[in-house]
């Protein structure tokens, strides 16, 4: 996404844990003084909103707010799941999006114009045996979306969930091995094939299509579509 | 540099409305474009104002034959040597009426323009391009192939039935490179729009004007969509970009519909 913004002529904050990261994922996009690093764990609130804060001090402004950050850690079927876990992903992939969201909103209702994009999943209409915590978290902000639009539909802010299929992602490559277990899959390459089988592509998606319809909805073009819930997932969702 | 620099699409109805806006879009990134419509003399009309040379072509034809509507995929192929993107756009409904006091012929009639022309069209546009093992198939669907309205029924079970096509069609044709959705626009003061929403709200009981509020109110936007809106979802559904996206419908009513 933050390639593809951009290269479309946007500045862009990216954020992340590590700092060693940040700097070499600005040094690989090479984009000098219109991307910038903030160092920040999405778990935290403090953190998330220091983002927000982080992006209008470098930048003046706010327009595009992306609350993409996600995951699970040691997923397990319901009778399984350690509280812990439970409350990481809550935070994780549900209040991080709600903290973002609000602080975005701060800045972007008095100028009456901006645009909030969430990355969801098809679990955020599905259900997958083994991942509960992540079914419902995304289950979840796809209601904050719906509920947001509609507060803020008038003032020139759409607010829309992109819900993409399975991307073999970094973060799905480390923490896949584990999640196919919980799911009763036993290997990644199992995790991968059912996901993929679910699908009429028979292959999991790629981020570029992500990225593509995220600067669909970030762009002018997008200003008349908000509570929406994007499929990127290769037609695994029937709705 | 277009998005769809090579591609050749295929637009029913095209001459104004969504459709127009579609072709312009298309020819904007690099497509040459089919469109059709019903008269030869708004078809020209169309492509003296689009002013895209020879890439743009009108075919006469009323989609709600099945033989216009073949001839109309085969033309495009002949014209173009081939096609790679389908917008079945064309649609609508006339006497519209409450269930209870419907005729047979309406019914009839909002099938025939709305499900039998996409049905037709996608088929024969499917024949083409499953042995070239890839195409970008868009059914223009509508808030209503999701969501009732009193009154509608003609409409709403037309633009539902459309969806159920997509879903089917997707999944038959997702590993040969071709993708099938459907785009579910809000209410959008089409010329259509224009010529049959006061019909519609006679159905409903209510006036032309209480119709376009209806809509809007129930939106995130309280106001209604643009063709533009859903011009350049069609961009990125029929590009590249969009290989990964098939079977789905797309909401683009300003919040209207919960899913």
């Amino acid at each position: 996404m933050a390639e593809a913004f951009i290269a479309e002529g946007a500045k862009v904050v990216v954020n992340g844990r590590g700092e060693e990261k940040g700097q070499q994922c600005l040094a690989e996009m090479n984009a000098g003084d219109n991307a910038a690093f903030y160092a920040g764990d999405a778990t935290s609130q403090s953190d998330t909103e220091g983002l927000v804060d982080f992006a209008v001090e470098r930048y003046g402004q706010l327009d595009i707010m992306c609350l993409n950050s996600g995951g699970v850690k040691n997923t397990a079927p319901v009778f399984q799941m350690t509280d812990e876990e439970w409350l990481l992903e809550v935070d994780w992939n549900l209040n991080h999006v709600f903290w973002g969201m609000r602080k975005a909103l701060q800045h972007m209702i008095p100028r009456e114009t901006g645009r909030i994009l969430v990355t969801s999943s098809v679990e955020g209409k599905l259900g997958k045996p083994g991942i509960p915590g992540y079914t419902a978290t995304k289950h979840a902000v796809n209601g904050l979306v719906k509920a947001a639009a509609h507060e803020v539909g008038t003032l020139g802010i759409t607010v829309n969930a992109i819900l993409p299929g399975l991307i073999e992602t970094d973060i799905v490559r480390e923490t896949g091995p584990e999640s196919a277990i919980a799911m009763g899959l036993g290997t990644y390459e199992n995790l991968i094939e059912a996901f993929s089988g679910g699908s009429a592509i028979k292959r999991p998606n790629k981020v570029e299509e992500v990225a593509a319809v995220a600067v669909l909805l970030a762009s002018k073009a997008g200003r008349n579509i908000t509570g929406s819930m994007f499929p990127v997932d290769g037609g695994t969702s029937p709705y | 540099m277009g998005d769809l620099d090579g591609r050749v699409a295929c637009i029913t109805g095209g001459t104004r409305g969504i459709g127009r806006a579609t072709a312009e879009a298309f020819l904007r990134e690099g497509a040459q474009v089919v469109i059709n419509g019903r008269s030869a003399e708004k078809g020209q009309q169309a492509l003296d104002e689009m002013n895209g040379g020879d890439n743009v072509h009108f075919i006469a034809g009323d989609i709600k034959k099945r033989e216009d509507c073949e001839a109309l995929i085969q033309g495009t192929v002949d014209k173009y040597g081939k096609i790679d993107i389908l917008f079945a756009n064309a649609g609508g409904a006339s006497d519209h009426a409450p269930v209870a006091a419907l005729t047979d012929e309406a019914m009839q009639d909002s099938l025939t323009w709305n499900f039998w022309h996409t049905f037709w069209t996608m088929r024969a546009a499917l024949n083409h391009m499953i042995p070239q093992e890839s195409g970008r198939i868009i059914c223009n669907s509508s808030v209503e192939g999701k969501m009732g309205k009193p009154g509608l029924s003609i409409y709403v079970v037309a633009k539902h039935a459309i969806n159920g096509l997509v879903k089917s069609a997707a999944q038959e044709v997702g590993t040969l490179g071709i993708t099938v959705n459907a785009v579910c626009p809000g209410a959008i003061e089409t010329d259509v729009m224009k010529a049959e929403g006061p019909g519609a709200a006679e159905s409903m009981g209510i006036t032309y004007e209480e119709l376009l509020n209806m809509f809007t109110e129930e939106s995130a936007i309280k106001r209604l969509n643009e063709v533009e809106d859903v011009a350049e979802v069609n961009v990125l559904l029929a590009s590249e970009a969009g290989a990964g996206i098939t079977g789905s419908l797309i909401s683009i009513d300003g919040g209207t519909s919960p899913y």
